[in-house]
């Protein structure tokens, strides 16, 4: 067994090798995804591979913020929001693969089975998938009433109630249509397990293998309707691989040796390297992220507002980023980052003032300071590249007012358990967008959220949330803009968490490659990227 | 007795390397003593406007930071002087904790026999299955991490070797005359124990309590390294390494010096163990 993998791997390995001649993009990649249905995952590592298999009704302009139409051609919402009608595209071509061969293009019900899936728990497929469906469950089901088609190429969304963000949402690669024949004929043949685990779509390219740990290998599909309908995402090599390098410092070498032409999420220390190194160019952008701090709002000495201010003004956050960013983020006061509509500006960070802020904790009461845990994160994530350097920091600058800060953390899957758990009185929190709408941070946020685990700071503000839950029902643009600015205020004001910085991403590339826009909603395009001789 | 010390003293240092070894360890004790007057700065004093300088003699190095600082501008000679300490205190404990208790244990299962020797020594065959570095992972993840809780799992880890060599010794002794005569002229099991068979085992137990140093700082560092050690801001060895992992190709004299004390002083010791057992053992003399 283990020899013919062997010989298998090796044999791989030189056609990799002669197909890199030929039009073949390899891309270093981070890590294994873990499930190549990116409904079943909250995983950027499974959104990248659905990226490049398969479509939504709408998409995300690459590298951009805007929902133009994806497999629905149009669409038209009823005045009170609760009614959506998406008119699909035509002489759309489902993808093939050893078990399976199309009879028919992509229609309605398609976009039905889709939904009803992860929807309708009498769904022979609901169980297939685990019955888990993380980002349908937590963004679209509480406002989601059905799913049906009126047409062979109309359906409608009915809601419960208005969901001012679905488009944007709609856009994210858990939101992929997935083909209903094909789900029928893997449910005939007893193996409906294939639709996630060998998935087909009408995207740019399609899936050819996939190995754990090691590489995902994709083959362009000419036939697919982006190649006309939205030539941005259009496949422009033969050949697409993902090989999974975890170490950040091998995917640079790698780069380097030409052995891949696309090396992503580079260590942050190694970008001034990349920026000098020949035929190496970087793609950068500030990416909509936010990491803050949180404070426990409902405990002792956290509750009293003085004491969360004077925490943030002991900190040195201009040499934090320095250290910690190495270069790559810039201190942050708005909730909402900069890359992303409704980001409020007029927020500066605090100014760093150890004597001010031990005044304020004198006049809460605690002239002598506290001694309090605190929870740092244990990986490298890209709104937060350094957690426990960042901590240590942190511990030497709340000394110097008092504050004994023992630092704490776990593994991150258990950091994350009992984070949600409300165990930490201080603890790093943070995330990236997916959709480019404000509501994913801010709903986390609101009162109703403090006993569902998302609202680390356990934070309940009647303002904040009247103004958040205000901005998810409204559907004009500039209104909900409004709201979230002064909603960002609010945040500013109490302090329930401590912003870090708006971090930026990078990503390594050989010369030859063209075409490469930096995209951080969901997952990463590779249609539309060509490699020159 | 002077005459058997200079004896020793004498074949010990026949052995260069263990010379050698020696005068390290004596460095180490000397550093680890006088920690607090010979570091430049405090270890855990962070120079801000001095992220990553590099050591004084290169270019941008400052002599005020003689190795370079680390990327939140912690003087890093400050912190290996510091580290020396914490390391020697580790292994100092980690020997003694498990010298002592498997001395007894071992001596415990030679006099007592039958259910108690079995039961102790098939205890330590269980511990001797593990390798060494899970079983202590496994220990601190139950205990939770820190410095003391590292500790405890190195030299709960190192118990078994301890147990052996003196239940081994112990053994082979008690069939002498000596032991015989002295239980003949009523002696208590104690005294038996403690006072007559004891100090004819150390020799191999010095021995190995002076190769079990070098593990335990090994151990302690790798554990460190993983996290689960010492916790920041501590400059424990291992800790500093882990800390400094992603500046291996941009600041290598953050990651080389703490690898380089590590590798200097588990050397020395081992170098000091061997010379030292080569010394003891009569039948090595030549």
């Amino acid at each position: 067994m283990s020899r013919r993998w062997i010989t298998a791997a090796t044999l791989l390995l030189s056609l990799a090798a002669t197909a890199a001649r030929a039009d073949t993009l390899v891309v270093c990649t981070e890590a294994s995804p873990d499930a190549l249905n990116a409904a079943l995952s909250t995983a950027n590592t499974s959104f990248d591979v659905t990226e490049q298999i398969a479509d939504r009704l709408v998409e995300m302009k690459v590298g951009g913020s805007e929902v133009v139409p994806g497999l629905a051609e149009s669409w038209t919402i009823s005045p009170d929001g609760l009614r959506y009608t998406f008119k699909l595209r035509h002489g759309v071509k489902w993808q093939s693969n050893a078990a399976f061969k199309p009879t028919r293009d992509f229609n309605a019900d398609d976009v039905v089975f889709s939904f009803n899936r992860m929807l309708d728990k009498e769904n022979p497929y609901y169980k297939v998938g685990g019955g888990n469906y993380p980002m349908f469950a937590a963004l679209v089901q509480p406002n989601l009433k059905s799913v049906t088609k009126t047409g062979a190429d109309t359906v409608v969304f009915e809601l419960k109630s208005p969901l001012a963000p679905l488009l944007s949402t709609l856009s994210v690669q858990p939101f992929s249509i997935s083909s209903a024949e094909y789900a029928d004929a893997m449910l005939k043949k007893g193996t409906p397990d294939q639709l996630d685990l060998n998935p087909v779509g009408t995207g740019p390219f399609q899936l050819v293998q996939y190995q754990k740990d090691s590489l995902i290998r994709f083959r362009a599909f000419k036939q697919s309707w982006v190649v006309k309908g939205m030539p941005e995402r259009a496949p422009r090599v033969d050949n697409l691989v993902f090989s999974i390098t975890r170490d950040p410092s091998v995917r640079f070498a790698r780069l380097q040796a030409n052995e891949c032409q696309v090396a992503r999420y580079p260590n942050p220390a190694d970008v001034p390297a990349m920026r000098k190194a020949k035929g190496v160019k970087l793609a950068e952008s500030t990416i909509a992220s936010v990491s803050y701090l949180a404070l426990r709002t409902d405990k002792k000495p956290f509750d009293d507002v003085r004491v969360r201010r004077a925490l943030a003004m002991a900190i040195d956050l201009k040499s934090l980023v320095d250290a910690v960013y190495q270069g790559t983020g810039t201190p942050a006061a708005a909730l909402v980052s900069p890359a992303l509509w409704s980001h409020n500006d007029s927020l500066k960070p605090r100014a760093y003032d150890p004597a001010g802020a031990k005044k304020l904790l004198a006049e809460a009461g605690y002239a002598d300071g506290f001694s309090t845990d605190l929870w740092y994160i244990p990986v490298a994530r890209a709104y937060m590249p350094n957690g426990q350097r960042a901590a240590e920091m942190i511990q030497a600058d709340w000394a110097k007012i008092g504050v004994k800060a023992k630092l704490v953390t776990f593994e991150w899957g258990e950091y994350l358990r009992r984070v949600r758990l409300g165990e930490p009185d201080v603890a790093m929190s943070g995330g990236t967008w997916d959709y480019p709408d404000p509501s994913q941070m801010m709903l986390g946020l609101t009162c109703e959220m403090v006993n569902a685990g998302r609202n680390v700071p356990h934070w309940c503000n009647k303002e904040f949330s009247a103004l958040v839950q205000k901005a998810n029902v409204v559907t004009d643009p500039k209104e909900r803009a409004k709201l979230y600015y002064d909603a960002q205020q609010v945040f500013y004001d109490q302090v329930p968490g401590i912003n870090f910085a708006d971090a930026r991403a990078y990503v390594g590339m050989r010369d030859t490659v063209q075409g490469f826009k930096l995209h951080f909603f969901g997952g990463q395009p590779f249609g539309g990227v060509s490699l020159t001789k | 007795m002077t005459g058997r010390l200079a004896a020793f003293w004498r074949s010990f240092a026949e052995n260069r390397g263990a010379v050698l070894g020696l005068g390290v360890m004596g460095v180490l004790i000397v550093l680890a003593v006088l920690a607090d007057v010979l570091a430049l700065h405090s270890p855990i004093e962070q120079f801000r406007s001095n992220f990553l300088t590099p050591p004084a003699w290169q270019a941008g190095g400052d002599w005020a930071f003689p190795l370079g600082t680390d990327d939140v501008g912690r003087d890093i000679l400050s912190r290996l002087i510091h580290g020396a300490r914490l390391s020697l205190v580790i292994g100092f404990s980690v020997v003694a904790l498990s010298l002592a208790t498997g001395t007894v244990l071992g001596l415990t299962a030679a006099f007592a026999g039958g259910v108690v020797d079995v039961a102790i020594m098939r205890l330590m065959d269980i511990v001797l299955v593990f390798p060494s570095l899970l079983l202590a992972i496994v220990i601190v993840a139950i205990l939770g991490p820190g410095m003391f809780n590292a500790m405890l799992a190195v030299a709960i880890v190192t118990l078994p070797g301890y147990t052996r060599l003196s239940r081994a010794s112990a053994l082979s002794e008690l069939a002498r005359d000596y032991v015989t005569a002295t239980r003949a002229a009523g002696a208590s099991t104690r005294r038996l124990m403690f006072d007559t068979v004891l100090p004819n085992c150390l020799a191999p137990l010095i021995v190995q309590a002076s190769l079990g140093f070098s593990t335990a700082i090994l151990d302690a560092a790798a554990l460190g390294f993983l996290g689960l050690g010492a916790q920041p801001p501590t400059p424990e060895w291992g800790t500093m390494l882990a800390g400094a992992l992603q500046y291996y190709q941009r600041a290598w004299w953050v990651l080389a010096f703490p690898g380089f004390a590590i590798l200097a002083t588990v050397l020395a010791f081992n170098l000091f163990g061997d010379g030292l057992r080569d010394a003891l053992d009569p039948k090595l003399k030549r």
